[in-house]
């Protein structure tokens, strides 16, 4: 399938600064083009479960039938087992959408802002609970499927 | 006084007003009411066990927002609101049409929901007002002229210079988040182990792994200089104190470095918190020692290996965005 670009709207400066108590482990404008929103459907080949951000490795079919394979930087694997996920929730072939922003220099390359399973769930969201110790709810009983930060 | 009794002693003071003599006696009532003192269990050498694996996450902020005012505490609506707002964050997708500059959404990072138990509306204790003091003269001057050159640099907001993996911040590099930041409340990674051994107390950052050997003998510092600093110990009474200095001004925290010297203190208050304080004490960059508190509770599990440098794809990928800029703007010339 394809590559869209999402429709960029208003910088929400404030709102989603304030939302965080810190910057992220490495600086997103170096790397990542904020004026470069895309969406991308595909099928994930391949799960990198490493330090410090994990990475996801996504086929995606283009317009003209031929198929490019992405990397999506995802969480750090820290946070992800503390939400109820391993290396092993993520299945090679499952299909997923990604909504995130391209490499500046146009590579197949972007990060894993929100990574959107077929169901419509989030990858490394629970659905029954987010495996907080802080959540009532406990971890999630079946996660839904996996990937980082 | 337990946490609850703390809690319930900062709640009754925030709703019914400390001067009131009704509600003296009434939080005096609350403290009898509660069970008798906690005592703090004792290792096999004798002393205050504080091992374990600690949890800091919370979302009060450094510094208290400028609409609380002169307010210490938060209400019960405040901290219903801004735990709820935290949660949807963590708990529900993020509107993807709204532009960012975010690396992930929030659900996919780990800082926690909850404010600090103590309510404040600060982490910072120390001064009164919940800010940081102000800056000397001198420091100020440093600040400003930093930030200038910055300018002058063209450094594009987050991103500095990228000449060569040398330009680039030692936390983005795995080299070491630096001390105090390894301690201070961030995206994830909000866990230390405290490990102890007659003479001393080994505490492991989860952030990027660092360990700090804490001599409790009474030897005196050395003086080399490190990154993390160099660290000394002693009981004061249950309490932990630990006193860091002799930093290489390399991971300094907002300007201060080489003459920062940080005071730690672990206590104790119950089998699941410790009563955290850290202070900064640097007359070469602040105009006054200040001081921040929170409560560390019992992680859930272990303390994860954080093997940074193992995939950091991001510094490589980095290096090769600037590389590709540069030659595209050659090509543009020719």
């Amino acid at each position: 399938m394809s590559r869209s670009t999402a429709s960029a709207s208003a910088v929400c400066a404030l709102l989603c600064l304030a939302a965080h108590p810190s910057v992220a482990h490495h600086s997103f404008a170096a790397e990542f083009d904020a004026n470069k929103p895309i969406t991308l459907h595909g099928t994930i080949t391949k799960l990198e479960w490493i330090n410090p951000h994990s990475w996801l490795h996504v086929n995606v079919k283009n317009d003209d039938g031929t198929t490019t394979e992405w990397m999506i930087e995802g969480a750090t694997p820290n946070t992800l087992l503390r939400r109820g996920f391993t290396r092993d929730t993520v299945k090679t072939g499952t299909e997923i959408t990604i909504v995130g922003y391209q490499a500046k220099s146009g590579a197949h390359r972007a990060n894993g802002r929100d990574l959107i399973l077929a169901d419509g769930s989030r990858l490394f969201m629970g659905s029954a609970g987010t495996g907080s110790p802080d959540d009532p709810k406990g971890a999630p009983a079946e996660p839904a499927e996996p990937a980082e930060q | 006084m337990s946490t609850r009794t703390l809690a319930l002693t900062m709640m009754m003071a925030a709703t019914a007003g400390l001067g009131s003599p009704v509600a003296l006696a009434q939080i005096k009532a609350a403290a009898a009411a509660e069970k008798p003192s906690f005592k703090v269990p004792r290792t096999s050498w004798g002393d205050p066990d504080l091992q374990g694996v600690w949890d800091y996450r919370t979302i009060t902020p450094l510094e208290r927002r400028p609409e609380m005012g002169d307010r210490e505490l938060y209400t019960d609506d405040e901290v219903a609101q801004l735990e709820g707002r935290a949660a949807k964050r963590l708990d529900e997708a993020p509107d993807t049409t709204v532009q960012t500059n975010l690396v992930h959404a929030d659900y996919l990072t780990d800082p926690g929901r909850h404010v600090d138990e103590s309510r404040r509306t600060s982490l910072i204790v120390d001064p009164k007002n919940g800010h940081m003091p102000p800056l000397t003269r001198d420091a100020q001057q440093r600040q400003d002229k930093a930030t200038a050159a910055r300018a002058a640099n063209g450094a594009a907001p987050g991103g500095g210079r990228v000449d060569s993996y040398l330009d680039r911040p030692l936390y983005e590099r795995c080299i070491t988040r630096g001390f105090p930041a390894a301690i201070m409340p961030t995206l994830y990674n909000n866990n230390i182990r405290i490990s102890q051994a007659p003479g001393s107390v080994a505490i492991v950052h989860e952030m990027i792994h660092e360990t700090r050997v804490v001599p409790l003998d009474g030897s005196a510092f050395s003086g080399v200089r490190s990154y993390m600093g160099e660290s000394r110990g002693h009981w004061e009474g249950d309490t932990l104190v630990v006193q860091t200095r002799n930093f290489n001004g390399r991971a300094g925290f907002r300007g201060a470095g080489v003459n920062l010297t940080m005071v730690e203190r672990y206590t104790k208050v119950s089998p699941d918190r410790i009563d955290f304080r850290l202070t900064f004490e640097d007359d070469t960059q602040w105009t006054q020692p200040w001081t921040i508190a929170y409560f560390m509770r019992p992680a859930e599990g272990e303390l994860y290996e954080y093997a940074c440098h193992e995939g950091n794809y991001g510094l490589r990928n980095i290096l090769q965005e600037a590389r590709d800029a540069e030659a595209a703007a050659a090509a543009v010339k020719h």
